[in-house]
């Protein structure tokens, strides 16, 4: 008996043993991959097979393994990054922001250098002691970043940020909206971005509470106007693609996402909101507890604070953007982007940690979408 | 006599050692887990409070939860009936070409599933869409006067799930019809009986452990699935599978999350228990 | 007699066109794919002209191209350790009574029946518990613990009685246990092996769900890179290297065809 359980416990031994090799493998085999792609193309990968040569010395600090959301960031401003600094950047990309803060409250966040988040979690991400505080001391360009937009300064650094606001397809949609209310009326087909703590404070807007209520007789008058809402929904998400293709003639959307569609189709106008204040939703990187790579965290986030760097980051990435200054550097194109032509820019709100008040809305929201 | 025990020992364990020690370590200890998870409470910040509480599984008495699960299960359901009345016919066809072929048949099934299912799954939002090719085709051909919305409906879905499955039923159902015995099928024709009665009362009893193994391997997956729900149903189609992906997820409500997948777990036990009464689960095959 | 043919003429050209009118139901989606590669848009929402510049931009396009070399190292070697454990597995569990075994096979029936992401998620937290490191290692434990119940189930249907004669043959005439299992048993239950390999690699290489959760900050395989796509749109580069991908594994089974025609006549 005692030998099958001394058996057993071996052969788990060597199971482990082989995921270990796995592991310590991983390099080995990506850098192959990487050496491979850079021995078939041109320069950009000959530099990166260079970098890769240089983060297989040791080093700490010739690597940056960065979370962030896909088409967010210009390859070649990382390129640049990679070259100035001699070091090699792993982007790694998340698909709902949940995985972020998953990586950064389940443990092992500390395999990644800087992940993004957004303002509305940043709260409790330094209450649980999940993020680590910046030396700004270390980045002196974030100074040209607005403070208005910068919620827990010293423990992040806003990237972009997104207004959540309604534009419509002046070609098809049968009426006039200036305020959420507008958007029950009948004949719309939208589509809104999708989650509670986005669609929540539209309803409670509308209904003349405050967007971060945590008065659970507001939330189900909110979760009521949402279920009218939802009629005239024909999708959550996908709002550029609705809208160009015709599928929806409203969308409750991001504005850099409604800068592609309108570049797509001339007749997408932000709709002109009479007293409703929208949603401002800012994107910032935060440093996990723990992370490895803090010196070269520092200077990427001073790098792309710089206000040329940012520019042209705008160029390919319109959204709106808390660098001052870089927005002022930007090429006329971005500066004149009608998807930010609208007057009620100061007239916004940003989401707040409602703590316990969470489970409420999520018990709402999934009865909103099971639908009754 | 003890000599003779140590002796047999150990091939069972070089050959069924590795597997178990597998099994035990990643998925006896994981469900344990998770089990153990669906216990605790969940925190203010949607992390995992290591606290007892029954919280979750009152939760679950919530009406909601069982109008999901029902709507899942006929999703499911409608699914693997599908895929069956498809892929039967399909499976058979291919069983009674030459082998060579339909050994070529079987691989040009599994060749759509080496490119990505999400690719594969955004192709028919692309051809159904309001400007997509098929709308733009009725509508010029005048069968229609204003685009039809076909995107974002359970019927999308359901292709959507029908594509994805199907070969899940193929396999299974080819490698018992592959198996059956002609000389049965010639002699039930010799005594008279008819094609359909022969179909009934001699092919279909027959290939049944692969009528089972298809069953199981497309209601089962199907009932757990959420990202054609989430693809093709524009967030507004939610079955079991996206409401277990949201508290992992969006809405970050891990013991809630854990107690709704032990209870499918539970559910799917009890289908194939019952099931099991009908056929013997050792048939279960697959090619 | 003609009647007769007649009839099963017309049976044969219905269950032609049916076979032919399943495969189009799958393989429509992958047309859209290819003829969506050759699309003029920044991202595919719609038709808006033909272009070529999506194949070109893949020479230039690193990630993408590596992601799928890291997809292509983790199907491969997760196929391998599948139906490695799957075969002698199977072959333990059908062949040896032991204590554990019942239980061990109604494990086997855990990873089909649980969605992927609750298996996902309870790896994650035992990982993180122990300390390791997330990365290809990991990402390999999740990809191989669906796989190898269905290698097993898979090759557990080729394992017939029949075998364990030739078997019991093979070591009378003095083959020990290893020669027995490679000469005899293995080329036995050949084609289930080929079949438990071709489920794996196919299940390992479309996998999105485990690689997401159980991915290291490195590097991403392709399928989690095209779902990270889905806050913007996916680009057609994307469905360019799906459409080179396919075209390779459509001129390789040509190829083989032609090679095994060839032999065949030689042969003859």
């Amino acid at each position: 008996m005692k030998k099958r359980l001394l058996a057993t416990v071996l052969a788990g031994a060597m199971v482990l043993s082989m995921a270990a090799c796995g592991s310590s493998n991983a390099n080995k085999t990506e850098s192959a991959a990487a050496s491979e792609t850079a021995n078939a193309s041109t320069e950009a990968g000959a530099e990166s097979g260079e970098t890769q040569a240089a983060a297989q010395d040791g080093d700490a600090s010739s690597e940056l393994n960065i979370y962030m959301w896909q088409q967010y960031i210009s390859d070649d401003l990382i390129k640049n990054f990679e070259t100035e600094n001699n070091c090699k950047v792993n982007l790694s990309y998340m698909s709902d922001n949940a995985d972020a803060i998953n990586k950064l409250t389940a443990g092992g966040g500390d395999e990644y250098d800087l992940i993004m988040t957004c303002d509305a979690y940043m709260k409790s991400l330094i209450a649980g002691g999940y993020v680590e505080e910046l030396n700004l001391d270390n980045i002196p360009n974030s100074s040209n970043i607005n403070d208005t937009y910068w919620v827990s300064k010293g423990y992040c650094v806003p990237y972009l940020m997104n207004y959540i606001y309604v534009v419509y397809d002046s070609e098809t949609c049968p009426v006039e909206i200036h305020s959420y209310n507008d958007l029950l009326q009948s004949g719309l087909k939208i589509s809104t971005i999708d989650g509670a703590r986005n669609l929540f404070p539209i309803a409670l807007v509308a209904l003349g509470y405050d967007p971060n209520s945590t008065n659970e007789s507001e939330i189900a008058e909110a979760y009521e106007w949402l279920q009218k809402f939802n009629e005239n929904v024909v999708a959550y998400g996908n709002a550029e693609q609705n809208l160009t293709n015709g599928t929806a003639n409203v969308a409750v959307t991001y504005d850099g996402n409604a800068s592609w569609a309108m570049k797509e189709k001339n007749t997408i106008k932000v709709a002109d909101f009479t007293s409703d204040p929208i949603q401002l939703g800012i994107d910032l990187f935060v440093m996990p507890k723990g992370a490895k790579h803090v010196d070269l965290a520092e200077k990427f986030l001073n790098y792309i604070c710089t206000p040329e760097v940012m520019a042209k980051n705008l160029e390919e990435f319109p959204y709106s953007c808390p660098n001052d200054a870089a927005v002022a550097a930007a090429s006329d194109d971005y500066k004149n982007d009608p998807a930010r032509d609208f007057s009620y820019k100061e007239n916004v709100f940003f989401q707040e940690d409602v703590g316990d008040t969470l489970t409420i809305y999520n018990d709402y929201y999934q009865k909103l979408k099971v639908g009754e | 006599m003890n000599n003779k025990k140590k002796k047999n020992m150990l091939p069972v364990l070089a050959m069924a050692g590795p597997v178990s020690v597998w099994m035990i370590l990643f998925v006896t200890i994981p469900m344990l887990y998770i089990i153990y998870i669906s216990f605790m409470s969940r925190g203010v910040f949607g992390d995992v409070v290591y606290k007892f509480s029954t919280e979750s599984y009152k939760t679950i008495l919530n009406p909601t939860y069982f109008k999901v699960i029902l709507k899942s299960l006929k999703a499911a359901g409608i699914t693997t009936i599908l895929c069956l009345l498809l892929g039967y016919p399909l499976a058979y066809i291919i069983a009674h070409k030459p082998k060579d072929t339909a050994a070529k048949l079987i691989t040009l099934i599994m060749i759509p599933f080496w490119t990505n299912s999400l690719m594969r799954l955004n192709s028919w939002l692309l051809l159904f869409q309001t400007s997509g090719p098929i709308n733009n085709f009725l509508v010029g051909t005048g069968f229609v006067k204003e685009p039809i919305t076909f995107i974002y409906t359970d019927g999308l879905v359901l292709i959507g799930l029908i594509t994805n499955m199907l070969p899940f039923a193929v396999l299974p159902l080819y490698s018992t019809i592959e198996k059956l015995d002609k000389s049965l099928i010639e002699a039930s024709a010799d005594l008279g009986a008819s094609a359909a009665t022969t179909f009934m009362r001699v092919t279909l009893p027959i290939t049944f452990p692969g009528i089972f193994s298809a069953i199981i391997l497309v209601f089962i997956p199907s009932l757990g699935i959420y990202t054609v729900t989430d693809m093709l149903g524009g967030g507004k189609i939610l079955y079991i599978g996206n409401i277990i992906k949201n508290q992992f997820g969006s809405i970050r409500n891990w013991p809630l999350g854990a107690a709704l997948s032990v209870m499918l777990i539970v559910i799917t036990m009890l289908l194939i228990f019952i099931y099991t009464r009908f056929a013997k689960i050792e048939d279960m095959e697959v090619v | 007699m003609s009647k007769i043919a007649k009839k099963r003429k017309r049976l044969n050209i219905i269950s032609n066109v049916y076979a032919f009118l399943v495969y189009a139901l799958l393989y429509i989606p992958v047309a859209v794919m290819m003829v969506f590669s050759f699309n003029d848009q920044k991202y595919n929402y719609y038709w808006n002209g033909f272009t070529t510049q999506w194949y070109a931009k893949l020479f230039t396009n690193s990630t993408l191209v590596d992601s799928l070399i890291y997809s292509l190292i983790i199907a491969v070697l997760s196929t391998l350790i599948s139906v490695f454990i799957g075969t002698i597995g199977a072959l333990g569990l059908k062949r040896y009574e032991f204590k554990m075994k019942k239980f061990i096979d109604n494990m086997l029936y855990i990873p089909i029946i649980v969605p992927e992401i609750v298996l996902a998620v309870a790896l994650l937290i035992i990982f993180l518990k122990v300390g390791v490191s997330m990365g290809i290692g990991t990402i390999l434990i999740g990809h191989c613990t669906f796989c190898i119940p269905y290698a097993i189930v898979t090759i557990k249907g080729r394992i017939s009685g029949d075998n364990e004669t030739l078997e019991e043959a093979s070591m009378d005439l003095g083959a020990n246990r290893v020669q027995t299992l490679l000469r005899v048993t293995l080329p036995n239950i050949f084609p289930g092996v080929m079949s438990a390999a071709f489920l794996s690699f196919t299940m390992s290489f479309d996998d999105v769900v485990m690689s997401n959760m159980l991915a290291g900050a490195k590097q991403s395989t392709l399928p989690v890179l095209i779902l990270s796509m889905n806050k913007t749109g996916v680009t057609p580069d994307v469905n360019a290297l799906a459409t080179i991908m396919i075209l390779i594994i459509v001129a390789a089974m040509i190829l083989n065809n032609i090679i095994q025609g060839a032999l065949h006549k030689r042969v003859k």
